[in-house]
């Protein structure tokens, strides 16, 4: 039982994935946790950890996304005038407010016929941008949507942690979505749970609970993890359940509304939490692990939303550019969320990484 | 339970385990071995277990008995 959409006559016409240039190993952070080293290293053997891109200080989401999205305007990858919409999705916004999209559309010097749109949507913040886009190109004044996944959230997690701080990534993508001069069917099924929000999250610094002096004490966790309630806190234990149990299902229920089998599909690019939950969730679904790219966390980290297009920019560079893909994405985690993408994948004007 | 009892013995890397161990007498005992544990049952068992379930448990033989009464559980 899933929410259900279907588009027609849609593409993705590119994917540019813009990343810090700063790299840490694994090994460089190890000292701030409170684990012996040869536990930390063990646990980066099963996890897939290997170095993560971090953000300096400072650098935020917009300063990101106009680097990309200039940058394809330099490069004569993408024209000012046929942006129509701007939608971002990220969980850190630069304001409560105004909008961080508005403040993209301002550095950019875009015409005012454009509509910009935050998402506050994490793990599965991919899927749910998409579904944006092609409902925004169902009407004719929409020329292209630039979606925009991006995140820095490394500043939420406290270094002494070491259930998120190995993992996690900064990371900024331009996914061009627009009309598609070929038939396409585009089939997606979509669930959230919000009776399970909390697994979750980022307990101060909003409005129920402001940042002060008493979020920002640092508390020791039964596991032996120190973090702060500014800081993001995840139940790792429910996180891995809650995946195992509903992706699976859920890609076999779009499977079947897109008349496709397991094997029809070449590549399974999923939200990258961890290679060691990839390769279960893989072995549950019944595809070759090859078939779903787990290499993300090890090389670049958990960037949120971000990681989707990281992964098809990472494994397909520019053999996207001349080949199509039957794909299926999905994005799992925050909210909770947990939705999926079944669409061909191909003949793009670009995909490939960049470094701020 | 035999079975679960091996595997067990595999993921905390020891030659043997008692009933009446301690698991957080065990070196291997960390988030990552609750994390292992909870795959297993998922895979091979077909059940969920929480960290703090297997936290509660205390023991090896709190935790095959966990194993069993959801076992018994989901049927």
């Amino acid at each position: 039982m899933s929410l259900k959409f279907t588009f027609r006559n849609k593409r993705i016409s590119g994917i540019l994935t813009v990343l810090p240039k700063r790299e840490i190993p694994f090994e460089d952070e190890m000292a701030h946790y409170n684990f012996p080293p040869a536990k930390s290293l063990k646990l980066k053997l099963a996890m897939g950890y290997n170095k993560h891109r971090i953000v300096e200080a400072g650098t935020n989401v917009s300063d990101l996304c106009v680097y990309g999205i200039n940058y394809l305007l330099d490069e004569g990858l993408l024209e000012k005038d046929d942006i129509s919409a701007l939608v971002l999705v990220t969980q850190s916004p630069e304001h409560f407010l105004p909008p961080t999209s508005n403040i993209i559309q301002g550095k950019l010097g875009l015409h005012t016929d454009v509509l910009c749109m935050d998402i506050n949507q994490g793990c599965a913040g991919f899927i749910i941008g998409l579904l944006q886009a092609y409902m925004l190109l169902e009407q004719e004044s929409i020329k292209k949507v630039l979606l925009l996944n991006a995140d820095v959230l490394s500043q939420k997690i406290s270094k002494r942690d070491r259930n998120s701080n190995p993992l996690a990534g900064d990371a900024a993508t331009v996914t061009v979505v627009e009309r598609s001069l070929e038939a396409t069917v585009i089939q997606s099924v979509l669930n959230m749970d919000g009776k399970r929000a909390y697994v979750l999250q980022i307990p101060a610094g909003g409005f129920k609970l402001p940042s002060g002096p008493e979020t920002a004490e640092m508390k020791e966790d039964e596991n032996g993890n120190f973090r702060s309630l500014d800081n993001l806190v995840m139940k790792g234990d429910e996180v891995f359940n809650f995946a195992q149990k509903e992706v699976p299902p859920m890609i076999e229920d779009l499977l079947e509304i897109s008349g496709k089998k397991a094997g029809d599909i070449d590549f399974y690019f999923f939200h990258q939490p961890n290679k060691f939950m990839l390769h279960k969730l893989a072995d549950k679904i019944g595809v070759p692990r090859e078939k779903m790219p787990a290499n993300i966390v090890e090389n670049f980290g958990n960037a949120s939303g971000a990681t989707i297009p990281v992964a098809v920019s990472f494994n397909l560079g520019a053999d996207a550019l001349a080949s199509t893909y039957e794909v299926c994405f999905a994005g799992f985690g925050v909210g909770l969320t947990w939705a999926a993408i079944q669409q061909e994948l191909g003949k793009l004007k670009f995909n490939q990484i960049i470094y701020y | 339970m035999d079975e679960l009892f091996g595997q067990l013995v595999e993921l905390f890397e020891v030659e043997s385990l008692d009933s009446n161990d301690n698991l957080v007498d065990l070196d291997m005992w960390d988030s990552l071995t609750q994390l292992s544990i909870i795959a297993l049952a998922e895979e091979n068992y077909g059940i969920t277990v929480s960290a703090a379930e297997l936290r509660d448990a205390q023991t090896i033989g709190g935790v095959i008995g966990l194993f069993e009464h959801k076992k018994k559980s989901r049927v």
